[in-house]
């Protein structure tokens, strides 16, 4: 018994109609889109290429859902491609030029990507810096330091069995969607039904407010830089593992394709608002469009047109619907 | 007499004729008439929602009533050609309760925006200082304008929003819940000016929440009640009884109910708290269990800073704090929430909740971990069972439980605030203006609130500018004036006339 019906104002009703909708507008979107392509490119519905969508959306959504948090709670990171190549050259490094073993090198680039969620962090949430600013100086810090190491050449002569964790099968699925599949699961149940999950979209919604109800921001917002920079970490171990060696440009064009990514899942730029499985249809929609246009032959540069296109469309809508 | 004397030859500003309004699904205002006359006052009165601002809306232009009629001086106006932009040029204004400056330029630049005088390209400042204090003079005020209006005091503010509204020579003003933020010595200059633009002949349509304001300053007054009109009249023919029977469709008795007398132990002890910018210092004070303490102060007298520091959101340089008998040193709000405190802050809808969350949301978040699942995860059911009961007790008044909080009215959202430190078992509510800006049936809904929760032994600490509140529902009431507490007043001798000696400082040697 959870309704009451009081006075019965219609309205209160037909906008949670109106709400739904417009919280899976992105589905309804992306469903319309295959069934358009399915039926209207034989090439597209092959489940060769299907499985190949899903493949190459995989690791960007993990990369995408941990900008989700970082956004979620109002902020913004920036960092993360320096991450992605700080972790993938770092990593190999290790493993090809000075012999550590593949888990300690694991261990050691899941430290470091920590290391610099919590300086994200910090700099945010305890220096008041904004942001954007905090996580784009950081972010040319390590780029730096990764290009003063490597040179700016690639490592490559990993070995092949880390294929698996970025090529591999099991069965017909690949495994990255298998490792999505799980990342995402766990993270809507935390985001859904965990306390320490629901506090994100408090502290989102209205930071004093959450800090006078008794949740730890500073807390929040640190663990969601951190959090952004552990699933940069492993999306970039899954975009090193493709093609066995480490490489500095890995990550370079991906920040844009990220936050096209979170906002087109109905995430809201200023906080409190999104959803884990918006985020990964909105991965999902991207790679679709990518792939039609590669379908089509169209010259790869249009896709930044196309996708700089959708990111003002989608953000214009955000920015538009705030007021109810 | 002197006013219907004046009825007989004066012109009529504005005329409303069976005005309705209707939003989708709503009938906002349903065949209201209304008439402003040059020279007076004209209140108009009503709980949230009545139809005080729609109507306003539809004077000046920023809502097109669906049927009905308007008559600016005697004109008829051609309802859907009419804007906000055109209601001002035949001279009617409006002073919203918000302000609508720019904190970071001057009170001046404030004024002027928008409309500078200019030397060719230049902004021509000798003159437009010029015109400012001319303007202030008009207005018999004192205000820097060369001070950046952050800086300035809300009633120095209200004052350049009054400047700005008056430099188009308006005929009407309207003056939207203006008072609500203002302390005693600030409404009285409001009153002065008001009786000062009423002997140039403007006409001022006066919304405002506190009754008292209404017999004070107004000549007539207009009801408005579920978007219908209840009656008009002149003011001096009623009293506040009366007025409140009209607003609410009942009569009202016992506005406060009887205090609880009966108190347990010291729940909380202040001893010399100072804080870090001075804002109040030197302050002891003591709640027990089952009793009401009042804090009673002009703006600036330390006391939302005060109930910030107790509970851990404010930093203070030296003093103690006892909770239950115990020197503890409360360092956040996480802390204070564990040993019994619950804030209910003044700014509902800045501090108070998150507007993105619906209603249930909203009432379980700071005790979100009395629900688990195996002690991780969040056992929904529960905490929909828990938000149910809980807002049910308080009588809230909404459609679903996963409605957003933002959808309901003031005093339902302030009802929900109290709500989640009751679902949290807090003993000791700090109460920070809990009636702002909320119409008078649910203000007398938080009053029994708040006394039902001292009965049933919580330690309350209430802060608020309305006196009359205060009196009415405290045991022992605190004194604050510029950071200091002047005065304690208990039992029988909290009266108005000490309080307000205390308040201005005026304290017999």
């Amino acid at each position: 018994m959870s309704t009451k019906v009081l006075g019965g104002d219609e309205r209160l009703f037909k906008k949670d109609y109106k709400a739904f909708f417009k919280e899976w507008m992105i589905l309804f979107l992306f469903i319309a889109l295959f069934i358009i392509c399915s039926i209207a490119l034989p090439k597209f519905r092959t489940t060769n290429n299907i499985m190949n969508i899903f493949r190459q959306a995989s690791f960007i959504s993990i990369i995408a859902l941990g900008e989700f948090f970082v956004i979620l709670i109002g902020h913004m990171d920036m960092s993360i491609t320096s991450i992605i190549g700080m972790t993938s050259i770092f990593f190999a490094g290790m493993v090809v030029n000075a012999g550590i073993p593949m888990f300690w090198a694991i261990v050691i680039v899941f430290a470091l990507s920590i290391f610099v969620g919590i300086v994200n962090g910090v700099l945010t949430i305890y220096g008041n810096m904004p942001s954007f600013i905090g996580t784009l100086t950081v972010m040319n810090i390590i780029k730096g330091i990764y290009f003063i190491y490597s040179r700016g050449l690639p490592i490559s002569g990993l070995p092949d069995a880390f294929n698996f964790f970025g090529a591999g099968y099991v069965g017909f699925v690949p495994f990255p969607v298998i490792l999505l599949l799980i990342v995402a699961i766990i993270l809507y149940v935390f985001t859904q039904h965990t306390e320490l999950g629901r506090s994100f979209y408090a502290v989102g919604g209205n930071r004093v407010a959450s800090k006078l109800s008794g949740i730890n921001t500073n807390f929040i917002g640190i663990l969601a830089f951190v959090i952004c920079a552990v699933l940069s970490c492993i999306g970039a171990l899954g975009l090193t593992s493709k093609t066995l060696s480490g490489n500095v440009s890995i990550g370079e064009n991906l920040l844009f394709d990220v936050m096209t990514i979170v906002v087109l899942g109905g995430t809201s730029l200023t906080g409190g608002r999104g959803k884990v499985f918006g985020v990964i249809i909105g991965a999902l929609f991207l790679q679709v469009i990518s792939n039609v246009m590669v379908l089509l032959s169209i010259n790869s540069y249009w896709q930044w047109v196309v996708k700089g296109l959708i990111l003002i469309v989608v953000v214009l809508i955000d920015a538009n619907s705030k007021h109810d | 007499m002197v006013v219907e004397a004046k009825a007989v030859n004066v012109e009529t500003l504005v005329e409303v004729k069976n005005c309705t309004m209707v939003f989708p699904g709503v009938k906002a205002l349903d065949n209201v008439d209304f008439t402003l006359l040059a020279g007076e006052c004209h209140g108009l009165v009503g709980e949230n929602g009545a139809g005080k601002s729609t109507l306003s809306k539809c004077i000046i232009g920023d809502n097109r009533m669906t049927e009905g009629e308007l008559y600016i001086q005697g004109n008829k106006i051609h309802i859907p050609s009419f804007n906000v932009r055109k209601s001002q040029e035949m001279g009617i204004a409006i002073v919203h309760q918000e302000f609508q400056l720019m904190g970071d330029l001057n009170g001046l630049e404030n004024i002027f925006i928008g409309r500078y005088t200019k030397r060719g390209p230049l902004i021509d400042w000798k003159e437009l200082q010029k015109e400012g204090e001319a303007l202030l003079e008009y207005l018999q005020c004192d205000v820097d304008l060369k001070v950046k209006v952050k800086h300035l005091r809300t009633a120095e503010k209200q004052i350049i929003q009054l400047a700005k509204a008056m430099l188009d020579n308006p005929k009407v003003i309207i003056f939207d819940e203006l008072t609500s933020v203002l302390q005693e010595d600030g409404i009285e200059n409001i009153f002065r000016i008001i009786r000062l633009l009423k002997e140039k002949g403007i006409g001022i349509i006066y919304i405002s929440h506190r009754l008292d304001e209404i017999f004070e300053c107004c000549d007539r007054y207009t009801v408005l009640c579920d978007g219908k009109w209840i009656n008009s009249g002149y003011v001096k023919d009623i009293d506040k009884p009366e007025l409140i029977k009209m607003i609410i469709g009942r009569e009202l008795k016992n506005v406060y109910p009887p205090k609880n007398e009966e108190f347990g132990e010291t729940l909380l002890e202040v001893k010399n708290l100072t804080a870090h910018d001075g804002s109040f210092r030197d302050v002891s004070l003591s709640v027990r269990a089952g009793e009401v303490v009042g804090i009673s102060g002009l703006l600036g007298a330390g006391k939302t800073e005060l109930i910030h520091a107790i509970y851990g959101n404010y930093k203070t340089t030296s003093g103690d704090v006892f909770v239950r008998g115990k020197q503890v040193e409360i360092k956040s709000p996480q802390h204070a929430i564990k040993l019994g405190l619950g804030v209910i802050p003044d700014e509902r809808r800045l501090l108070g909740l998150n507007m993105l969350f619906n209603i249930q949301d909203n009432t379980t978040l700071p005790s979100m971990f009395m629900f688990k699942k195996w002690k991780i995860f969040q056992n929904h059911r529960a905490e929909e069972k828990a938000a149910f009961d809980i807002n049910d007790k308080l009588k809230l008044r909404y459609v679903s439980l996963s409605q957003l909080i933002s959808k309901l009215s003031g005093g339902n959202q302030q009802k929900v605030v109290i709500a989640k430190w009751m679902l949290r078992n807090c003993d000791l509510f700090l109460l920070d203006e809990p009636t702002r800006g909320i119409d008078i049936g649910a203000k007398f809904e938080i009053y029994s609130l708040i006394n039902e929760l001292a009965k049933a032994g919580k330690g309350i600490v209430l802060v608020s500018p309305e006196l009359e509140e205060i009196i009415g529902l405290s045991n022992k009431v605190y004194v604050m004036y510029e950071g200091k507490v002047m005065d304690t007043v208990e039992g029988d001798d909290i009266n108005q006339e000490v309080i307000i000696q205390d308040l201005l400082g005026v304290k017999e040697a």
